[in-house]
């Protein structure tokens, strides 16, 4: 794959569509080595106070979570609300919450890779890690939820000499244990794999000896030659294909611990779809609120521009309505099937004491998203940031309601209970908060937040050009085939 | 013989946690066995039989050879681990049922029903399931205590036999103030101290009292005793506020009674119950209607003049009769009028006028001889309330010099406790025989510890002509010694219990049979068997009335007209009654029965004030809110709860809680509203009006273990009502089977399952008691049931249905259906909750990792997760963590740690230990082989356990028949648990009038 000059159209061509492509970097096009500072700085320079006051504040709300988690160690979960009629609660909801944001990153970089939409190009680093870190903090809670998690190897299909003793394959608890290492898995090669060009500009540009030392290996020898382009896109292809469906999978798998239960409320088949809706819709969500926070505080609101957040905006509504149709449908079915236990359930959803959980999810995933279609709406940073907030309170709502109001009045009116959170279900679900800004913050001191060669990549393709230049030519080349085609 | 039997100091094979240095040398007298016993009998026989060998062996190492015993089975050959049976009889309450207890490794872990006990039958109660864990009570004394110091039984007897005999010699007064003496030889024990000594007085006490039925008898029959009553030959029972399938007299005996005449479909009794709370007994009736406590008697006359006016009586007064009860009671008249013979008139009242009314009614109806029996009465109850009202007298006066009490805690339980305590503050010298420092014995001078019932010999003879013998089951964990051998010895005739019973049974038991002629084999088969009833040499002499009943009317309508003419204004009249679990307050520190839930408000670890729903809008009381009950001096304040059913006038509270003495478990639970009640012309009344309710403003959390109360129109308690069951077939069982993708489960040579009729439930709870006694269920404490954490794996659901000021109830024991498509099994991640062959869902504890999907899977929500460590926890000190309360533990049930799923396993150690039994004697196991701990335990029979696989076992019989149907079943859980549909009789009363 070479760019020779009969593919590169004459420089005139480039700036006539009847709609101007969306500018994904503003301003005036900055220069390669403009980007590479303007990403890496952050790398170089001490942080700032604002950022240390960030840190102490994720650091003390981590640490009151692992203060929690001991205590609840050291005591067991009767320390959490839970009863015996509601057996999951803040846990499980967290866990679910935690999924389902760290959906957006996968989403951004395979699937958005596929359908080669340019503008993921400066969001993709920052999304994945936030996915990988997501991950880590939803993981957390299936192994705490645990009665006996000093077990926990149980649920993992090892050979053992008890028998052997498998798991049971028909659970859909071992199919999450699966779910989520592959996709954690997949998550972080493709996290790693994206920054190598990265981690080599770094180590080129690095004036430290152990911090060229330490790029030099993360790098793995990256030469930027052509060759090793063009195997690198190869392999960006065909990740993204592999991690594509685990986009769909993993929310589905998730969705599945209560869809294939029989209790009203969650056995329901429109759950796959409706679980992967919500979780890109509350992992965009989180990716505006952390976008919001770090183009103006790191400097970088040119490469993640207003455009970035309108495409960011339209997922959310799109996906928003996606979750409000299916509410409409979970209440439709319950009415149509004729059962009694689901009618009740969804008329208890809506009416009974948990009533508050479930008009705070409606406000903030049916009504909110629906303000999105407004361009006034999409282009406000504010009107933005607080629809990414109230994304995510209702999108933890929902949730809770699907989990907590399903199972406080089962079947049997004799066994109806409330569930109150205690300190610790609350301590723990902040210390997970705590923990993922944590990692968040720590991300974007030492590694480049936004894809430093994807970005040169795009503006390439924004300048007018007379030369090749050594990054994602096939890429390119392919893009600019397609604007032509 | 037995060699370990030869010393005296080898000492038992369990470990006595404190007192090693027990210096008891009464041990168990094991009973022998001389004869082709096995003939004809049954396994529990063998069982029984067994034991007293086994166990002889185990707990009497150190007694003296009193006889050489040869032991069926040779020391080397008893098995660590096989469980001996004791026959014996209950002392947790005065109705003296017939038990067996089963030992293991010498420790009685298990209180079971004697099946060869004509009254009591194979079922217990409640309360009897839980006395064991009071046996390991950390709060029972440790050695007799004088003058507040732990002394020696020489020196407490030095000092208590000088005192008495000083006090016989110079003629002063001494009373012994027991509760009621079931046992005969005891009695006579005390009937030689009165011959012996004109000074000296014995006063029965119980703070719930049936003093005026009693005296109502000898008013009208002349026989002062409480009769025994019958009420499956009753074919229309009309209760007045009489609780007889919760607490009342003798509850297993009538819960047995009653459910047997209920059961024949045809001839099927019916039950109309005048009541102020809502009571178990309630709960049970065709027609129930709610009247406040001063109108017991109006409702007994109005019955007695429609009685008399129906059969020409003239001069019954009329009285105002409350409205509630006005539409019914031609009805009720007429029902009665037409089973003439067959009806049966009860009373919980405490004033003798109101007794001796229904008395007459019984009389007038043609009752007595046939469902009152008075020739072979009952003698569970000898209360005498006006002879303890003399004694408080006598205390306030200083009369009294020496007094003894037994059993009783009169400064706790009386209403006038503080006089209580400030006459015996005045006694010379008093002495408790309580097992612990309680409200009372800790302002006595000398306290001489009893045995527990479970350590003690002792006899019972709860019908006349009906008796029981009580064995120890264990020898005495502490330096006890048993009341009887106190009095005994401070009489200066210091024989051991034992010998003095033996003694007294050869002397005036032996000789009223005559089929065994030598006396050691009629010991040892009555003590094999438990019980002896000497069958009736000649026809009952009839009674004849002689009750002045015009007088006792014109009482009971002056009563009535004098209620209604005091105006009520804003107050109530507050009912106390007993709890079905703690009963007066006796068994307040058995955390099994503090963590009971109320049949009827599922109130556990306290009591509360319940108010009608009316009450309570009128006066916009929610449950929880704290009220305090004002009544002439007292003020008391309890949290409310809204109780449908309750009496609009009344105001209904428990006694039994609120005791500062009782121990660690039974301490500052509840209030104790005993000052509350009052004397009230010479009897002890456990009502009073006029107390006016004032709302505090406070909250307190309830701990209640069942929230909702209507079933929201499900079907899950099912019903018939009784021309349904006439005209329904009995449809075969529609067992449909679904496609499923999965392979069926290899099947067994059984398939374990269980029917419980619903009509034969009444909710005693029993069944609950004797599970967490069975399966070692921990206790989880107040606030942990506040949190709806309680651990029973057997709950007993409630489920109202109509108007809340009077409605219908049912209850539905529930508890792992033990599904053929189990929920839990298909969502466990690590196979810990499995199916096994036997058709039962098992869970593995060490397998378990505590996801607790199984749980939130299971539509019937029975099962129980550890959420923390209940076992050897400081935080849940109610007997797991001491090592004296862990020797109730059941070895054959794993103790289960934090973090774990449990729920019922259909006892699966009895159904392993039934197949083991069945294999060592190379046959199949038998129908009724395995009964379940609830089965057992069940006064109504309504739980049948069986093989499924058997098409001629009884539950597969009852699976057949059309009453049966699975809860949920549309879900397809298959379970192998069913119900039979409860039978719906309600008396029209307007289509009778």
């Amino acid at each position: 794959m070479t760019l020779d000059s009969e593919t590169i159209p004459p420089p005139g061509e480039i700036a006539i569509p009847l709609v101007p492509r969306p500018r994904w970097v503003e301003g005036d096009l900055p220069s390669f080595a403009q980007i590479t500072a303007d990403v890496a700085r952050p790398l170089d320079v001490w942080p700032q106070k604002g950022w240390w006051v960030c840190t102490a504040i994720a650091l003390a709300a981590l640490a009151a979570g692992a203060g929690m988690v001991v205590y609840l160690f050291a005591h067991g979960i009767g320390v959490w609300g839970l009863n015996n009629e509601v057996g999951w609660a803040f846990d499980i909801t967290n866990f679910v919450f935690w999924i389902g944001i760290g959906h957006a990153g996968t989403l951004i970089s395979a699937i958005l890779l596929l359908f080669r939409q340019r503008w993921r190009t400066s969001i993709n680093r920052s999304a994945e890690a936030m996915t990988i870190f997501a991950v880590l903090c939803a993981s957390l809670f299936p192994l705490i939820h645990m009665g006996r998690p000093w077990v926990f190897f149980f649920i993992m299909p090892y050979p053992n000499q008890r028998g052997p003793l498998w798991v049971n394959f028909r659970s859909p608890l071992v199919w999450d244990v699966v779910a989520i290492n592959t996709y954690l898995t997949i998550s972080l090669v493709f996290w790693y794999l994206g920054m190598i060009p990265d981690l080599a500009t770094l180590r080129d540009r690095a004036r430290v000896r152990w911090r060229r030392t330490l790029f030099a290996l993360l790098s793995l020898g990256w030469n930027g030659s052509q060759r090793t382009w063009r195997r690198y896109e190869k392999v960006s292809t065909i990740l993204a294909g592999l991690a594509a469906p685990l986009v769909i999978s993993v929310h589905t798998i998730v969705s599945m611990d209560f869809a294939t239960s029989l209790l009203p409320g969650w056995h329901a088949t429109i759950f796959p779809p409706y679980f992967v809706a919500g979780a890109i819709y509350s992992g965009f969500g989180m990716v505006l609120t952390l976008l919001i926070l770090t183009r103006k505080t790191m400097g970088l609101d040119r490469y993640i521009t207003g455009a970035h957040l309108d495409a960011m905006a339209k997922v959310i509504l799109l996906t928003g309505s996606i979750i409000g149709y299916a509410y409409l449908t979970e209440f439709f079915s319950a009415w149509y099937k004729g059962d009694l236990f689901e009618r009740f359930t969804m008329i208890s959803r809506a009416t009974g004491p948990y009533a508050w959980c479930f008009w705070i999810m409606v406000l903030c995933n049916v009504v909110t998203p629906q303000l999105l279609w407004q361009k006034r709406v999409r282009t406000s940073v504010k009107a933005l940031f607080i629809v990414s907030i109230l994304v995510n309170i209702g999108m933890w709502f929902e949730r809770f309601v699907i989990i907590v109001t399903s199972l406080h009045r089962t079947f049997l009116p004799s066994a109806w209970g409330m569930f109150t959170p205690t300190i610790v279900d609350i301590g723990i679900l902040i210390g997970s908060f705590g923990l993922f800004f944590t990692c968040f913050l720590v991300f974007i001191r030492i590694l480049p937040m936004v894809a430093i060669w994807e970005v040169k990549e795009l503006v390439g393709e924004q300048t007018p050009r007379t030369f090749g230049f050594a990054g994602a030519a096939g890429d390119l080349e392919n893009e600019m085939e397609g604007a032509h085609a | 013989m037995d060699d370990h039997r030869s010393g005296d100091e080898v000492r038992l094979h369990w470990k006595s946690p404190e007192d090693l240095r027990n210096g008891s040398n009464r041990g168990v007298e094991p009973a022998f066995n001389d004869g082709d016993w096995l003939g004809g009998s049954t396994r529990r026989d063998f069982l029984t039989l067994a034991g007293f060998s086994l166990t002889a062996a185990l707990a009497a190492c150190r007694a003296p050879i009193e006889k050489a015993i040869p032991l069926l089975v040779g020391s080397d050959d008893i098995t660590p681990g096989v469980a001996s049976w004791y026959a014996t009889t209950c002392g947790a309450c005065p109705a003296g049922c017939g038990l067996l207890v089963k030992t293991r490794d010498g420790r009685p872990i298990k209180i079971e029903g004697n099946s060869s006990s004509a009254l009591s039958g194979g079922g217990t109660c409640a309360t009897g399931q839980a006395a064991v864990l009071s046996l390991y009570d950390d709060a029972r004394l440790r050695s007799p205590m004088v003058h507040g110091k732990a002394s020696s039984w020489s020196k407490a007897d030095a000092v208590i036999s000088n005192t008495l005999r000083g006090a016989f010699a110079s003629r002063q007064n001494v009373v012994l103030l027991s509760r009621n003496i079931g046992s005969p030889s005891t009695n006579a024990v005390i009937e030689e101290w009165s011959q012996l000594n004109p000074h000296f007085r014995h006063v029965i006490y119980e703070p719930v009292s049936l003093s005026a039925l009693r005296e109502a008898q000898s008013e009208c029959f002349g026989r002062a005793a409480v009769p025994h009553y019958r009420f499956d030959k009753a074919r229309v029972i009309v209760s007045i506020d009489a609780d007889f399938l919760g607490t009342w007299l003798s509850p297993v005996e009538f819960t047995r009674q009653y459910v047997r005449g209920r059961a024949a479909e045809t001839r099927r009794s019916q039950h109309v119950q005048y009541e102020s709370r809502f009571s178990v007994t309630g709960s049970n009736a065709d027609l129930r209607v709610p009247i406040p406590p001063s109108s017991h008697g109006a409702v007994a006359l109005g019955l007695l003049r429609r009685v008399a006016k129906a059969q020409g009586l003239d001069g019954c007064p009329e009285a105002p009769e409350p409205a509630s009860a006005l539409a019914t009671l031609d009805a009720v008249a007429g029902l009665l009028l037409k089973h003439h013979g067959q009806s049966l008139i009860v009373s919980g009242s405490q004033d003798v006028a109101v007794q001796t009314v229904v008395a007459t009614l019984n009389q007038f109806l043609g009752n007595i001889g046939t469902t009152v029996d008075l020739a072979q009465p009952s003698l569970q109850r000898r209360e005498n309330d006006s002879a303890m009202a003399a004694l408080l007298d006598d205390l306030d006066r200083g009369e009294i010099d020496v007094l003894l009490l037994h059993g009783v805690n009169p400064a706790y339980d009386h209403p006038d406790a503080r006089r209580f305590l400030a006459g015996l503050k005045k006694v010379r010298f008093s002495v408790s025989t309580s097992d612990r420092m309680d409200e009372t014995s800790r302002f006595a001078d000398a306290v001489c510890p009893d045995h527990h019932f479970l350590e003690s010999w002792g006899d019972a003879e709860p019908v006349q002509s009906s008796f029981s013998l009580a064995q120890p089951a264990i020898a005495p964990l502490f330096n006890t010694r048993s009341a009887v051998e106190s009095l005994l010895s401070w009489s200066g005739r210091p024989l051991d219990h034992y010998a003095y019973l033996r003694d007294y049974w050869r002397r005036a038991l032996f000789p009223l049979q005559k089929e065994t002629a030598d006396f050691d084999a009629f010991w040892d088969n009555t003590l094999r068997e438990g019980v002896f009833v000497v069958s009736p040499t000649s026809d009952p002499v009839p009674i004849a009335f002689r009750g002045d009943w015009k007088r006792a009317a014109e009482a009971v309508a002056g009563l009535a007209r004098a209620s209604v003419a005091s105006p009520h204004g804003n107050t109530y009249e507050v009912d106390l009654y007993e709890s079905v679990a703690l009963r007066d307050g006796r068994h307040a520190n058995n955390p099994w029965l503090q963590e009971l839930p109320d049949p009827i408000s599922k109130m556990t670890w306290g009591n509360v004030a319940a108010v009608s729903p009316a009450t309570a809008a009128a006066l916009a009381l929610a449950d929880g809110d704290i009220v305090v009950l004002r009544s002439g001096g007292t003020a008391t304040e309890l949290p409310v709860l809204v109780q449908p059913g309750q009496d609009a006038q009344t105001i209904s509270v428990a006694v039994g809680y609120g005791r500062i003495a009782a121990g660690k478990a039974g301490n500052d639970v509840g209030v104790n509203v005993f000052p509350l009640a009052t004397m009230n012309n010479g009897s002890h009344r456990l009502w009073m009006p006029n107390v006016s309710i004032e709302r505090t403003g406070r909250r307190a959390e309830l701990a209640t273990t069942q929230r909702h109360f209507s079933m929201e129109g499900r079907d899950i308690v099912q019903e018939l009502s009784v021309a349904d069951l006439s005209r329904s077939e009995p449809a075969p069982l529609a067992e449909h089977h679904l496609p499923s993708l999965w392979e069926p489960r290899p099947e067994g040579d059984h398939s374990w399952g269980m029917v419980i009729d619903l009509d034969s439930c009444t909710g005693c709870s029993a069944c609950v008691i004797a599970c967490q006694s069975e399966n070692n269920v921990p206790v989880v404490g107040k606030q942990e049931v506040q949190r709806t954490r309680e651990m029973h794996w057997i709950r007993i659901d409630r489920y109202y249905s109509g108007a809340p000021e009077n409605p219908e109830s049912v209850h539905q024991p529930m508890m792992c259906q033990h599904c053929g498509n189990a929920p839990c099994e298909t969502v466990c991640p690590v196979l810990a909750t499995t199916h096994s062959s036997d058709g039962l869902n098992q869970q593995i504890y060490n397998r378990c990792v505590g996801t607790r999907y199984c749980a939130n899977n299971c539509p019937y929500k029975v099962r129980r997760f550890n959420w923390f460590q209940y076992a050897q926890n400081p935080s849940f000190d109610f007997h797991m963590d001491s090592a004296l309360g862990r020797m109730v533990l059941n070895p054959d049930v794993t103790v289960r740690s934090r973090g774990v799923m449990e729920k019922c396993s259909l006892c699966v150690q009895r159904i392993q230990a039934g197949k083991v039994q069945a294999l060592q004697e190379k046959r199949v196991v038998a129908d009724g082989d395995i009964k379940t701990a609830c089965q057992q335990a069940c006064p109504a029979e309504a739980i049948v356990f069986g093989d499924l696989k058997d098409p001629h076992s009884r539950v597969s019989e009852l699976r057949r028949d059309h009453r049966y149907y699975n809860v949920l079943d549309e879900l397809g859980t298959r379970p192998n648990v069913g119900y039979l549909k409860k039978i719906r009789n309600r008396i029209e009363t307007q289509e009778l009038k």
